[in-house]
């Protein structure tokens, strides 16, 4: 008993099966977690070594190198980068997606293991670094203060980040620019000479009396006492009062020589927030946990948290990926409802059936559930990537259900009884159906075999749409025959039905295009030539449109929000560099009223950790971050936003240098354009550098030019006269020590107070230690006592100081390199290659294109693959079902015309033609052909019941008309939401939509006239070969004498 | 006696068993799946891609008197759809065991 005959035979099965199955994807889709993208691990490990007090180039020939040629060798190791400066070799390994980085730091660590032993003495052993998406912060606050700013580190490490980091999947919480509270004290260099003290006698003074010792037992009658020294400073106040030194009988104390401050720390990073101090917090989740969720969790807590701040303390969100995702999600969740409900009127149109409609669309449900089902069993979640499948899908899963109830209908029509005619007229389509949706897994499945980034997404997609597109299928043999056999009901067609019902109007309407239809297909056999020739053109002319169609690597989607470096003359004092971030940020927030936010941090943190060991920053550079109103609520797009941006900051003459970066948190591939430099000579690869650049500035198009190689920074060094030195009694080590006390200060001890230490710093007063002089004047004492000035024994000298030394694949490596600003980078491409090549290059100096060029040619190669591969694979299917390999051909005819609709589509709708829209183009190839397969498997039938290949033609296609229209109309208008829409994130998934709906509507057009007289002008001279071999075995039926041979 | 065969569409059968339930018929014999194709009116019943139909058949022996009943109800299926198609033909039963 076929499955279709015993679904029918036991309805109550069948149907309590598909619920069983909904109510499981119900499940799975309340336990699904919510994210932008589907989980990737990216591929980096870092690897990094300090070697303190040497110069960046003996590191890079002495550490670099070694780690270098030791891990070149690990496999999967794509791309290896270095970037080597004072004290640090930091090396980037870049593997190939889909790396196992367990399995790839393993060899890391063993490669290193060889080669530990031969670097120099001294430096530190390499570290191993991975890197993981779950180390993007989720959430940005800006905290801001105004009374309470000075103790705003205790009340928010005891208020706010203890609290939050309790909560699950929040991985980390972390301040930046958190004023730390400080003991400053300030020593006047002359007083504290003329009392022949050192800042390291006041120092250990200070660290003798802060101490707190036990000092045995005291047994007194029948206890026992424990005694205790309590020498420790309670409160900074005390220290003004310790003596540290004594005069003629008379006590100094330390505020005679100093002036103590109990202030926050000083720091040369300035964070503000719309202009105002303050500081950033931000939250990491664990990995595998759910963003919008934690997101959410935090913000509660924090709301309920806040209400115990004091009043002046002000927690702002800066940034929340989570908002972005929601957006995007609850926009895709429209789509899918808004697709669901236009397939639905598209099917009520064409059947003109409430029951007939109910039993098709009940497979949209089912196929969308049990999508829901495999992200849940394969631990993926609900992104983008995962609902635009869907979005794809919904418009293909009722399409078999189509064809199988429409068969149903039309035995129902003739008489049979519902029951039967299900199973029957299943029976006779079940095959053809089943070809048709292999069709489509053959373009969808390889997919998955994609490499590389673009493989990570485009996985999720391939496999979604073939698990939807066969539970279609099984529905469509299963369910629908099941449930026609229960509701559907025979309704004679009343041929003079009022204009007012369906008979009346849609109907006679579809009754009509059929009869247009047919008399166009006539008249387009008897002009076959004429057809042929006109849709060549048609087809040449639609691809010189492709010359005027840019192209782009992934879209660009509008976050919201700008980041922003701008760099000032090197050297400039963070003061300075507030000064002129202060000017900025109020120029932004008069001109723009789209910007919502602005944050902005000016100077280098040197105690930031981390961070401060891969940014390059300094005191002369701010970064901003910017947040803009939702897309919804501005007219001016963020690219806009950032171009005039641009404009205003060149206009500020302190500004050297600046880059403004639209692509917010996650950026798919790089975004700009590079031009790597390679030679091991430092100035002769910065000329063509420079070079290079003038060029690009000169480029329509190229913004933020940059060169990766940072100018050099001016710098005092201070040159000892080892002669002088020795005839006064001292070493570098001492005096080096003796400047750094007196100019960065002394950590003498710490000042507990409530379970916190701070540190208590003893220095020279900021005002002694202003000008070159101040520094020549400093006093150091020698061991006999005597006090020596520095300038009598070093020379203060100003130099420029190296730059950081980067490398590439084991070369010197410097990046000139810009962001694309509307225009495609096909065009940039000639152009910066025309600016190479126009270029004097040194010998020894090598360029090359990288960056978004790079990535972009691979990846359209892969998908150049893919399409081959899929066309195979649709042909391989097609030849088997027909059992012929001259009908695949001719249907295959219709797939040049998808092709020549993505083209005319992306022109007139001025869309790019990306990884994105490519991939609706291949997507075309399996939806395409399935419009041909119904309508030349059709005609095949009639010419095999005996009909003129004219006739056969002409009925197949006022038969196939309706189908066909109508699955192309459920897969074109489920897309139009997807193509139309315009909220957050839209940019990503829109030219997919575009590209499928243009591709469909103009090849079904095609198909419907083309694939025809493709047919009959194959089929003219090969002639139904059996029946004429018969013919001429039996040729005594025509009174020739044949059987006399 | 008589025998009587039925020959109909498949998408009949309920019909014809609601047929020999109601004139009261216990024997039959009946054989599923069987081509034809009919002499004047109808497409063939084949059961291929081409020709998707495909028969039943069914024998039953009666007394005199029914065989008119049965080939006047067989006559009333066949007017629901002629399309569906369902033909009857008797003939003389001269001896059984």
């Amino acid at each position: 008993m076929s499955i279709y005959s015993s679904s029918v035979n036991r309805p109550v099965t069948t149907i309590l099966v598909f619920i069983g199955a909904m109510v499981i994807g119900l499940y799975s889709l309340t336990r699904l977690p919510v994210d932008l993208y589907p989980e990737m691990e990216l591929p980096f490990i870092a690897v990094y070594s300090m070697y303190p007090g040497a110069s960046a180039s003996d590191i890079e020939s002495n550490v670099t190198r070694p780690l270098e040629d030791a891990v070149n060798s690990v496999t999967n190791l794509k791309e290896m980068t270095s970037s080597t400066s004072d004290g640090i070799a930091v090396l980037l390994l870049n593997f190939e997606y889909g790396t196992n980085l367990d399995e790839a730091s393993n060899d890391v660590r063993s490669s290193l293991s060889f080669i530990e032993n031969y670097l120099p003495e001294g430096c530190e052993k390499p570290t191993i670094m991975k890197f993981n998406s779950s180390m993007m912060p989720i959430v940005y606050y800006s905290i801001t203060a105004d009374e309470s700013y000075q103790g705003l580190e205790k009340i928010l490490d005891e208020k706010i980040v203890n609290p939050l980091n309790r909560i699950e999947g929040v991985g980390a919480v972390s301040l930046a620019g958190v004023p730390g509270r400080k003991v400053y004290i300030d020593v006047d260099p002359r007083k504290m000479e003329a009392y022949n003290l050192t800042i390291e006698q006041i120092g250990n003074i200070l660290r003798a009396e802060n101490m707190n010792l036990p000092a045995g037992y005291l047994e007194m009658g029948k206890t026992d006492y424990p005694l205790r020294i309590q020498g420790e400073f309670p409160e900074s106040d005390v220290l003004k009062d310790i003596v540290v030194t004594s005069v003629n009988g008379q006590s100094i104390f330390l505020k005679d020589v100093a002036e103590v401050r109990d202030t926050i720390r000083e720091t040369k990073l300035d964070t503000r927030l719309n202009g105002a101090k303050g500081m950033s917090m931000y939250i990491q989740k664990q990995s595998g946990g759910n963003t919008v969720k934690v997101t959410k969790e935090v913000e509660e807590a924090l709301a309920e948290l806040a209400k115990d701040l004091p009043p002046d303390v002000q927690i702002q969100k800066l940034f929340d990926s989570a908002t972005f995702i929601k957006d995007s999600i609850s926009n895709l969740t429209e789509t899918l409802m808004y697709a669901g409900i236009f397939v639905i009127l598209v099917v009520l149109f064409f059947l003109g059936r409430w029951r007939a409609t109910l039993i098709v669309i009940v497979t949209i449900p089912i196929s969308l559930l049990v999508a829901f089902i495999y992200l849940f069993i394969t631990g993926e979640s609900i992104n983008i990537i995962s609902l635009t499948s869907l979005s794809i899908a919904i418009g293909m899963v009722v399409d078999d259900a189509i064809v199988v109830l429409e068969n149903i209908t039309k035995h129902v029509e003739r008489g049979s009884r519902p029951r039967e005619a299900a199973i029957y007229a299943t029976n006779e389509v079940w095959l053809a159906v089943l070809v048709a949706t292999l069709t489509v897994v053959a373009v969808f499945f390889p997919l998955t075999f994609v490499t590389g980034l673009t493989g990570v997404l485009f996985k999720q997609l391939g496999m979604i749409v073939t698990i939807t597109i066969i539970t279609s299928v099984i529905a469509a043999i299963t369910l629908t025959p099941t449930m026609s056999a229960l509701l559907l009901k025979w309704y004679p067609i009343k041929e003079n039905a009022s204009f007012w019902t369906y008979d009346g109007s849609i109907r006679k309407a579809l009754d009509w295009l059929d009869g247009i239809y047919e008399k166009l297909l006539r008249w387009a056999l008897h002009h076959k030539r004429l057809v042929v020739i006109s849709a060549f053109i048609i087809f040449l002319g639609s691809m010189l449109l492709l010359k005027f169609i840019d192209t782009e690597f992934f879209p660009e989607a509008d976050e919201s929000r700008i980041t922003a470096t701008v760099e000032l003359q090197t050297g400039t004092r963070v003061e300075e560099t507030v000064r002129v971030a202060d000017r900025i940020t109020s120029l932004l927030q008069e001109k723009y009223p789209e910007i919502t936010l602005i944050s902005s941090s000016a100077g280098a943190d040197e105690e930031g950790g981390f961070a401060s060991l891969f940014g390059g920053g300094g005191t002369h550079s701010i970064s901003y971050n910017i947040r803009l109103l939702p897309v919804e609520e501005r007219t001016k797009t963020m690219w806009d936003l950032t171009e005039e941006i641009r404009g205003d900051l060149a206009g500020i003459p302190e500004v050297v240098d600046f880059t403004l970066n639209s692509s917010g948190g996650f950026a798919l591939g790089s975004t700009t354009v590079d031009v790597e430099v390679y030679g091991y000579n430092i100035s002769e690869t910065n000329i063509v550098a420079e070079q290079l650049a003038e060029k690009m500035r000169s480029i329509e198009g190229a913004r933020d030019v940059t060169i990766s190689r940072d100018k050099s920074k001016p710098e005092l060094q201070i040159i000892f006269d080892q002669n002088k030195m020795m005839a006064n009694g001292l070493n570098t080590a001492t005096v080096a020590t003796a400047v750094r006390n007196r100019v960065d200060g002394m950590t003498a001890t710490q000042l507990r107070q409530f379970g916190d230490e701070y540190d208590v710093v003893v220095r020279f007063k900021k005002d002694a230690v202003a000008t070159l002089t101040d520094i020549e004047n400093i006093g150091i004492t020698n061991p006999l006592g005597q006090v020596i000035r520095l300038g009598e024994i070093a020379e203060v000298k100003e130099t420029m100081s190296p730059p950081s030394i980067e490398r590439k694949r084991r070369e010197r490596v410097v990046t000139v390199s810009f962001t694309p600003y509307k225009k495609s980078l096909t065009k940039l491409q000639a152009e910066v290659e025309q600016a190479i090549s126009d270029t004097d290059i040194p010998s020894g100096v090598m360029l090359q294109v990288g960056g978004a060029i790079e990535d972009q040619t691979e990846s359209f190669m892969d998908i150049a693959f893919l399409i081959v591969v899929s066309l195979i694979l649709v042909y391989l299917v097609m030849a088997s079902q027909f059992e012929s390999l001259r009908i695949p051909f001719i249907i295959m005819f219709s797939i040049p015309f998808a092709f020549s609709g993505v083209a005319i589509a992306l022109f007139l709708t001025n869309t790019t033609l990306s990884i994105i829209s490519a991939i609706g183009a291949v997507m075309l190839i399996g939806i395409v052909v399935k419009n041909a397969i119904v309508l030349v498997d059709f005609i095949n039938l009639m010419r095999d019941r005996d009909h003129e290949v004219y006739e056969a033609i002409e009925i197949s296609g006022k038969s196939r008309l309706r189908p066909v229209l109508m699955t192309s109309a459920t897969t074109i208008l489920g897309m139009l939401p997807l193509a139309l829409s315009t909220g957050s994130g839209s940019e990503l998934w829109s030219p997919m939509g575009i590209s499928v709906i243009g591709g469909l509507i103009f090849s079904t057009l095609v198909t419907l006239v083309l694939v025809p007289v493709v047919y009959a002008i194959f089929s003219k001279h090969g002639e139904r070969a059996k029946k004429l071999a018969l013919y001429s075995e039996m040729d005594f039926f025509n009174g020739n004498g044949n059987d006399d041979q | 006696m008589k025998a009587i065969m039925i020959i109909f569409n498949q998408a009949h059968t309920e019909r014809v068993e609601y047929l020999l339930d109601r004139l009261e018929i216990r024997g039959y014999t009946l054989w599923e799946n069987v081509q034809g194709r009919g002499s004047i009116t109808g497409v063939p019943h084949l059961s291929t891609h081409t020709w998707p139909e495909i028969n039943k058949s069914l024998l039953t022996v009666v007394d005199d008197d029914i065989a008119d009943t049965v080939l006047e109800k067989v006559k009333r299926i066949d007017a629901i759809s002629e399309e569906v198609g369902i033909r009857a033909f008797v003939w003389d039963i001269l001896k059984t065991v």
